[in-house]
């Protein structure tokens, strides 16, 4: 440290110890003069010890007004004066139009310096000021209720130079704050410690009559106000010339920078409003624009899954109210179009089958049904990974995409039918390639699927067919595959909905027992053994897709007619109070023929080896007539013509049809094909396993689902009315509807029928008071 | 706390440390008190500007500082309370403790001030 010269012999007037007045006019000469002092940077000549003392008499001889005012007078002479000869002569050129003439704001940034240099100033000598009238705070402030020495400094800084009533000192700093930013904006490169430290002292001055910083009442709000138009025209501008991803960057880019600005020299307080401006600017103004862009909008960027693009729209448009809104509904739309797209290539496929469907052509069918799933799937993979990917899995967009696959998947009425056909097709065995594994994952996704469709009524009933055809026709992959997949509907639909499926497998496991007892009983029987191999499979008919008022009906070949007798005691025996229907549509049997080249064993359902065993009486070259197939067999006429189809038309033509062709029709004449030859010994006829059913299957099964709707209708009318007792028209629809809509959604209309039907029936009745009010019969 | 006491009123009285050297009183009533510039920086707001790098005064290494207008008597007291937090009043005339209460008042020596208009 320095030392100084003592001050003391330099300013010590002659005392006047009398005189009260003298002594005050000799202290506050001596304050003043220090105040002069310290303005003009000469400090060091002053003895804190003296001025303090000096002040403290002052302020005990009941002067602290005087001096708190004297202060003032010559703090605020000091400041007119730096506004004079430092401020004004600053000013950037030609005054307000200063932006144009000078682009570059080369005069703006020397206005900032010097304005910085004037406040850095005035600071370093308030603290001066304040060290040496510390007493004056601490004694006279207080009382007085005054702003001390350091705050009267800044509000005096504020009036005299900030807001100069008699300069355009505030016009010129706001002007080229602003145009500094812009500059900015527009990529120069400004000096940011003159622009903060402008900032910094606004934020230091207080409004006196807002008391909030001259910051904020006077430079915010021109701030955002130029920030807003500013982003405006530059939103118009940007839409314009750039596609979606670019246009992202770019407003990405933008909020970067004014969050930065903020960070670097504006206030904290600022970001949320001007990061509000942008977003709204750029963003909720121009969304639909960007998101229907031709060719690089939404849809371009899900159509080429362009997920980086996808993830900055997500995050970008998730800053505005409607921005995530937007996007999901577009997307959304997307999905439904694009799945409409795969609903019709299905009907213009099966349209177009329609014609040869009743021609033996029927893989075509449930490979139609195979690839609408399939094609199901993959959309439903692509959506998943554009949610994962770009979306971080927000469940509102989850939400609307499951809701935009169930329109189009419910749009599909043959939907329930096709996910079990592709369900059967990746059961069935060896059939893929596929490992467990993956044929489980599969079928995991395919439950997803399941999961859209509206009438899982109808789902069950198809499985349930499928499930019958695998079992009986033994092409399961496996057990543990069939109670897997099981397993996964139980768990979307509960216990009710699989016990069916589970008494389906009982069903098999029972009969095999069955069967080794019954060859048991056979061996120790005294009577005539059959002729041929029996294997029966009893089904429960509750749990089989059968009907039984409309059993088919066949006439079985005696030796087959007589085993089933055999086996119907034997059962019957065992079982008392039960019921056999034999279910000749079912079965398949091995038979073998005799051609000419050589012996085949034939696979064959058993209504083609009833046909077959015709031929048996019949010699070469001798004739059936469909007439009289027809007529000896009495198969119903569908499943006759289909298995006459696959015997005389399809791959082996175990028989000949005149006239040749791929319908049956009546009147066509039947021969033994002697010639037959194939390379294989044995033979497997084609019985049609699995297809999309026609028109007319279809309005069958329609009926069917339609009838166990009104069971299950009044199933639950009952057994909320037995729970309630009495209960209000609305309400109770309300409640069968929520009862039911895991299986199908009930109309009010057919529920309205069936309590009626139950009122009939006498297990409701209307209130005597209330019509619309129904009693609970017991 | 007889130590805490004890030892810090030998720091002003024994050490050999003192960076200050404050010249109390004037004329034929004037005394050189040395003192410690950390511990008046700590203890007093009056110290801490007085000190600061804009006021301080040096002359090799020793801060110089002039108290004419208080009594050197009076001013050991205030010393003695700076360093140690107490003082003693006991056989003081009521114009000692008068002159002690002005000097207070003046370097804002509060809780000082509050005990001597006490007695």
């Amino acid at each position: 440290m320095s030392s100084r010269k003592q001050p003391k012999g330099k300013i010590r007037p002659p005392k006047k110890p009398n005189s009260a007045d003298a002594q005050f006019n000799d202290n506050w000469d001596r304050l003043a003069q220090a105040i002069r002092e310290i303005h003009k940077k000469n400090a060091s000549i002053l003895s804190f010890e003296e001025l303090y003392r000096n002040a403290y008499n002052m302020v005990l001889h009941k002067n602290g007004d005087k001096l708190y005012n004297g202060v003032r007078e010559v703090i605020t002479q000091h400041l007119e004066e730096v506004a004079v000869s430092q401020v004004v002569p600053a000013f950037p050129l030609s005054g307000a139009s200063s932006s144009q003439t000078n682009p570059n704001g080369a005069g703006g940034a020397n206005f900032l310096k010097v304005l910085k240099t004037v406040w850095e100033d005035h600071t370093t000598c308030m603290l001066m000021i304040r060290d040496i009238l510390m007493y004056m705070d601490r004694v006279y402030a207080k009382t007085a209720n005054v702003p001390l020495v350091y705050d009267l400094g800044l509000d005096l800084f504020r009036d005299t130079i900030v807001r100069s009533q008699n300069y355009p000192i505030q016009n010129h700093l706001l002007e080229v704050l602003l145009q500094q930013i812009k500059l900015e904006r527009e990529n120069e490169i400004i000096d940011r410690t003159n622009v903060k430290a402008s900032i910094d002292m606004l934020l230091e001055l207080t409004d006196a009559s807002t008391k909030d910083t001259v910051y904020a009442t006077d430079f915010e709000n021109k701030f955002l106000e130029t920030s807003s138009e500013y982003y405006r025209v530059e939103g118009q501008m940007l839409v314009g010339e750039y596609d979606a991803p670019e246009y992202m960057k770019k407003v990405d880019k933008r909020l970067n920078e004014e969050e930065q600005r903020v960070r670097h020299y504006l206030s904290q307080t600022t970001e949320p409003k001007i990061r509000n401006i942008v977003e709204e600017e750029l963003i909720s103004k121009h969304l639909k624009t960007v998101i229907e862009m031709e060719n690089s909008g939404l849809i371009p960027m899900l159509r080429n899954e362009k997920m980086d693009d996808l993830g900055r729209m997500y995050k970008l448009f998730g800053r505005v109210v409607k921005g995530h809104d937007e996007m999901k509904s577009a997307i959304s739309d997307y999905i439904r179009e694009l799945g409409k797209a795969i609903n019709e290539t299905v009907t213009s496929n099966t349209t177009a089958e329609g014609g040869n469907a009743a021609s033996g052509d029927k893989q075509t069918g449930a490979t139609v049904a195979v690839r609408w799933v399939q094609e199901v799937l993959d959309l439903k993979d692509k959506f998943d990974k554009v949610q994962n990917l770009a979306l971080s899995n927000d469940k509102a967009f989850q939400t609307s995409f499951n809701e935009a696959f169930e329109y189009f998947i419910n749009k599909n009425s043959k939907s329930p039918e096709f996910i079990s056909l592709f369900i059967d097709d990746n059961l069935k065995k060896g059939l893929k390639g596929k490992t467990e594994e993956e044929v489980d994952s599969v079928l995991d996704k395919t439950i997803t699927l399941f999961r859209f469709i509206g009438e899982k009524d109808v789902f069950e009933r198809y499985y349930k067919q499928h499930l019958a055809k695998r079992l009986l026709l033994g092409r399961s992959v496996s057990d543990d595959a069939e109670r897997g997949m099981i397993g996964k509907l139980k768990v979307e639909c509960g216990y009710q909905f699989t016990t069916k499926l589970e008494g389906m497998f009982n069903d098999m496991r029972i009969s095999s027992d069955t069967m080794t007892d019954f060859k048991e009983y056979l061996d120790k029987s005294v009577l005539e053994k059959p002729k041929l191999d029996l294997s029966v499979t009893v089904l429960t008919s509750t749990f089989w897709p059968m009907n039984l008022s409309a059993s088919p009906r066949c006439n079985l070949p005696p030796e087959l007619t007589k085993a089933c007798g055999t086996f119907q005691n034997f059962y019957l025996g065992r079982h008392s109070g039960r019921r056999l229907t034999w279910q000749s549509n079912m079965g398949t049997a091995d038979i073998r023929g005799s051609f000419k080249a050589r012996k085949h064993e034939l696979n064959v359902s058993t209504y083609q080896m009833v046909i077959l065993l015709m031929f048996n009486d019949k010699q070469d070259g001798e004739s059936l007539s469909y007439e009289q197939i027809k007529g000896e067999s009495d198969i119903p006429e569908a499943d006759l013509k289909r298995n006459l189809q696959s015997l005389a038309c399809a791959k082996y033509k175990i028989l000949v049809k005149e006239p040749k062709g791929k319908e049956i029709n009546p009147g066509d004449q039947f021969n033994f094909n002697n010639d037959f030859t194939a390379p294989l010994q044995r033979i497997k006829i084609q019985t049609v396993a699995s297809k999309v059913e026609s028109e007319g299957e279809r309005k069958e099964t329609r009926e069917k689902v339609e009838e166990a709707r009104k069971h299950q209708t009044e199933a639950a009318i009952v057994r909320i009315m037995k729970d309630r007792k009495t209960m209000e028209h609305n309400l109770l629809i309300a409640e069968v509807v929520k009862q039911l809509q895991s299986r199908f959604m009930p109309n009010p209309a057919l529920i309205k029928k069936r309590i009626e039907a139950l009122i009939e029936r006498e297990y409701l009745e209307r209130a005597t008071g209330d019509r619309r009010v129904y009693n609970y019969l017991a | 706390y007889s130590n805490f006491y004890r030892d810090l009123s030998n720091m002003l009285t024994d050490a050999r440390d003192h960076d200050v050297i404050i010249q109390v009183g004037e004329n034929q009533n004037r005394k050189e008190l040395r003192a410690h510039s950390n511990i008046l920086r700590a203890r007093s707001e009056y110290f801490k500007i007085a000190f600061s790098d804009g006021w301080i005064i040096k002359k090799n290494d020793i801060i110089e500082f002039k108290k004419p207008n208080i009594n050197p008597t009076v001013f050991e007291a205030i010393l003695e309370y700076i360093y140690t937090g107490e003082f003693n009043l006991r056989e003081k005339s009521v114009d000692y403790i008068l002159q002690l209460i002005v000097a207070c008042d003046e370097l804002l020596l509060e809780e000082l001030l509050d005990c001597a208009q006490d007695c």
